[in-house]
């Protein structure tokens, strides 16, 4: 396997130069002269992507000056029937070693998507910007041979069960030095975090994110609920970033005694998957997701754009400190679009007031504030790309920013109608949730999730 | 007979980064009729730009056709297949054969001998076969490509696409006329 | 990309020595110790005099090659970088020399190892005699395939007008055009 430190790579042979991915860096990782090839500052790159998404230096299969384009798909470990165009920038593959554990029959598959994936994953097959193929990427998954289709939607409600109870505990129970409570969701803040402000690594959430709850679910509960043991398990993930896979791989994240998750494929490697095994991505019928653990709600499906996670909670969090349900289910004020949204609620007694932070270029500004001791907010979600998860380094790539902007708006507003068009949009209405804490888990923040779906990080100031 | 000359577009080498946006928008722009999208991924066929950025030891920037109105590519080409319309030179990739005189004929290089695809598929040979290992094979179609300020699109794309700005579409008439008007200006403050 | 050869007008002199090299170049017999009825003068490229210019013609061997496309027969190929008539399975249609925008090829009377040869059935009405018709074949530049040193033509040029034109050549000429122009443009301003 190839090593997770080099998940983001800058072809040096066709690199020109043009810095145009140092200036989307939110980290300042990329290094060069101008005009020369650039490289990649490991101690600070967060795996975010968008330098990937930027790249426009392309290879051209016509120059015989070149690396013939089969070693470079090999040394990007992408599959050799990749037809699209390779780039400068690009992030290490995985979807060999998918097609390689689906061949075998000894292993149980296992997949879950994330939330934004639906709303782009048809892009690439030509459709247009932000279709939602919630049934079309099932079926998909299901015809590649996954023996169960499960959804990152699930865990993003579970997330929003354990996460909403801690920040309910956090203002009640502490003494306010924990807060502001950040997101722990978006695995390249954390890594941010844990290498530029060690010092605050307490404000982040305990929460595993939601690919790392659902994961850990799947080799307990769900390996209860189908008879099989665990050991054989392969639990993949389809994401729309690209540092998904560094995560999965962090050390910790084997709680069900196992890797949580096994392995992390893009958006786009999924499509080149499905392109690779002849799949018809356009005329399948739409298919459901496997029970239980892929029944969602409205709440978890907003998890892939900027201030999804921050509605979600606040959904649920509303009702956990008054009792009483939200006034009103669509809480446009936090739905976020520019660096920093801020927002004040009133739960009964408490003034709530939160942030959401879309790009992480916008967060030292506030981690600033929060080390001076001024930072007023009880809670506050950050995402590393901007716009979120449905801009992320991992999903479709497009040959201009405006096509990107464009689709990036698409898809926001795709999710959106898809939470208003469920019938549950709550994250502890969703009944499969419910019976999973009643059958296992026992209650939020209880000793199975505190040990299973919470964990702990790790300063890495001056390391990798 | 047109009394107006023709435009092109020409790059200022102090604004170019070499970022190759010129290029990918060129292709897209170009390719849009045989059902590329907009994704990446839904890109089957090789990159074909109708502009080349060229990075030298001093200086980068793209090359393409500057519609001469002389043209030497369609002085040379013995089918007619590359003509004057409506203010541009333009090759009718259909009707080439590839007979590569052009190319021989084009001063800076703005001629490029390429495959021809449609919606994503090598364009083969009618009749010509190719002897490869295996006895006659198949032939794919190679035709000239060279900038046509985007006929189809409109306005050229790579102007408006360029993140630098370093792209401007000359016209010459005008372009003479303001700099002469901005010599007279120029005059006045020296021969206050 | 197949090669080619092409003249350089302005040095070209009209002697003709590249159709002499040609003919010797495609043929088995010995030219100088030949006689005239022996020797077949069918040259693969023809020198063109004019008042304005003077230059061999010959095929450019086009990508899209319009003479092959038009064959029926399949008789012209693309083989080792050569468009190529197979003489054996010629029918002598003279489609491809309506095809040819370069007038690049001629009918010419058909040997084989020598000898003329004949149709197998068709005659011919000469002045009331039924004649034996000698087979008539497409005849063009084959960049003289399989000689050593290459097309003959070239090596013979007294003035060194002809010049093979190849994949690498052309690439290496648009890159240094290309190299030219910018450096032609290192003035350029806009403001």
């Amino acid at each position: 396997m190839v090593s997770r430190d080099y998940l983001i790579n800058i072809d040096r042979e066709l690199c020109t130069g043009c810095r145009r991915c140092a200036e989307v860096c939110p980290v300042n990782a990329i290094e060069g002269e101008k005009d020369a090839p650039q490289s990649i500052n490991r101690e600070r790159c967060v795996f975010c992507g968008q330098c990937v998404q930027i790249c426009s230096v392309y290879a051209s299969i016509f120059d015989e000056s070149i690396t013939p384009r089969a070693i470079k798909l090999k040394e990007r470990n992408m599959l050799e029937t990749v037809k699209e165009p390779l780039f400068a920038a690009y992030n290490i593959g995985h979807a060999q070693q998918v097609k390689e554990a689906l061949a075998s029959s000894e292993l149980y598959k296992i997949v879950q998507c994330a939330p934004a994936v639906r709303v782009s994953l048809a892009e690439e097959f030509g459709f247009p910007y932000g279709s939602l193929t919630p049934g079309k990427m099932a079926a998909a998954l299901r015809r590649l041979g996954f023996d169960r289709v499960y959804d990152t939607n699930f865990g993003a409600d579970l997330t929003i069960m354990e996460e909403g109870n801690e920040l309910v505990k956090r203002i009640a129970e502490g003494d306010g030095k924990d807060l502001p409570m950040f997101t722990s969701c978006c695995p390249a803040w954390v890594k941010y975090v844990e290498q530029e402000y060690p010092e605050l690594l307490a404000h982040l959430s305990s929460c595993k994110s939601p690919q790392q709850m659902s994961g850990v679910i799947f080799k307990t509960y769900g390996a209860k609920i189908d008879n099989i043991n665990p050991a054989k398990i392969l639990s993949a993930a389809i994401m729309p970033c690209t540092c998904k896979q560094f995560e999965c791989t962090r050390e910790e994240m084997a709680d069900s005694g196992y890797r949580d998750v096994d392995v992390v494929l893009t958006t786009r490697e999924l499509a080149q998957l499905i392109k690779d095994r002849g799949i018809d991505f356009a005329n399948l019928p739409d298919e459901a997701f496997d029970l239980p653990l892929g029944n969602y709600s409205g709440a978890g499906a907003i998890f892939g754009t900027i201030g999804g996670v921050m509605e979600a909670a606040l959904r649920t969090c509303y009702e956990l400190m008054t009792k009483k349900p939200a006034p009103r289910l669509e809480l446009n004020f936090v739905r976020g679009g520019e660096g920093i949204r801020t927002a004040m609620i009133q739960a009964g007694e408490l003034e709530l007031r939160v942030a959401v932070v879309s790009g992480l270029k916008n967060a030292a500004k506030i981690l600033e504030d929060v080390k001076a001791g001024r930072c007023q907010f009880h809670f506050i979600e950050v995402m590393t790309c901007p716009g979120g998860c449905i801009n992320g380094g991992g999903q479709p790539k497009f040959l201009l920013p405006e096509y990107r902007e464009e689709a990036t708006k698409s898809r926001k507003a795709s999710l959106y109608e898809h939470d208003s068009q469920l019938n549950i949009r709550k994250s502890h209405e969703n009944p499969d949730i419910q019976k999973l804490y009643v059958e296992f888990l026992g209650e939020p923040l209880g000793h199975q999730s505190h040990h299973l779906l919470h964990t702990e990080y790790v300063a890495r100031k001056g390391q990798n | 007979m047109s009394g107006t000359l023709n435009s092109f577009v020409v790059a200022n080498p102090t604004k170019c980064i070499g970022c190759k946006v010129c290029e990918m928008v060129c292709f897209a722009v170009h390719d849009k009729k045989d059902q590329v999208a907009m994704a990446v991924g839904t890109i089957a066929a090789p990159i074909i730009p109708r502009l080349y950025l060229v990075r030298s030891e001093v200086l980068k920037m793209p090359i393409q056709c500057r519609h001469c109105e002389d043209a030497p590519c369609a002085n040379s080409c013995r089918i007619g297949a590359i003509k004057q319309e409506d203010n541009r030179i333009v090759i009718d990739e259909n009707e080439c054969i590839g007979c590569k005189t052009c190319l021989l004929a084009c001063p800076f290089g703005a001629i490029d001998l390429l495959p021809q695809f449609k919606d994503g598929e090598a364009v083969i040979q009618a009749n010509l076969k190719e002897e490869g290992e295996f006895g006659l094979e198949e032939k794919a179609k190679t035709v000239a490509y060279k900038c046509d300020l985007c006929q189809e699109h409109g306005e050229p794309a790579c102007v408006a696409a360029c993140p630098q700005q370093a792209l401007t579409l000359v016209i010459p008439a005008e372009e003479k006329k303001r700099r002469n008007r901005q010599a007279a200006v120029n005059l006045l403050a020296a021969l206050k | 990309m197949n090669s080619f050869v092409v003249a350089a007008p302005n040095k070209c002199i009209g002697c003709r020595t590249c159709e002499v090299a040609c003919v010797v170049a495609h043929s088995s017999k010995n030219m100088f110790t030949s006689t005239q009825r022996e020797i077949e003068f069918n040259p693969r490229l023809s020198v063109i005099k004019t008042a304005a210019v003077s230059a061999p013609i010959q095929c450019r061997h086009c990508e899209n090659a319009p003479c092959a496309n038009a064959c029926s027969e399949g008789c012209i190929v693309n083989t080792e970088g050569v468009i190529y008539i197979n003489q054996r399975t010629c029918i002598g249609c003279k489609t491809c020399i309506v095809a040819c925008p370069f007038g690049a090829i001629d009918m010419v009377s058909c040997s084989e190892d020598g000898e003329k040869k004949q149709q197998t059935g068709l005659k011919c009405d000469d002045s009331g005699k039924l004649c034996i018709k000698e087979k008539m074949v497409a005849n063009k530049c084959d960049l003289c395939l399989g000689r050593q040193g290459g097309p003959a033509c070239m090596e013979v040029c007294p003035t060194d007008a002809l010049r093979i034109v190849n994949s690498d050549g052309i690439a290496g000429a648009t890159r240094e055009k290309r190299r030219r122009s910018v450096s032609g443009l290192s003035c350029y301003r806009v403001n």
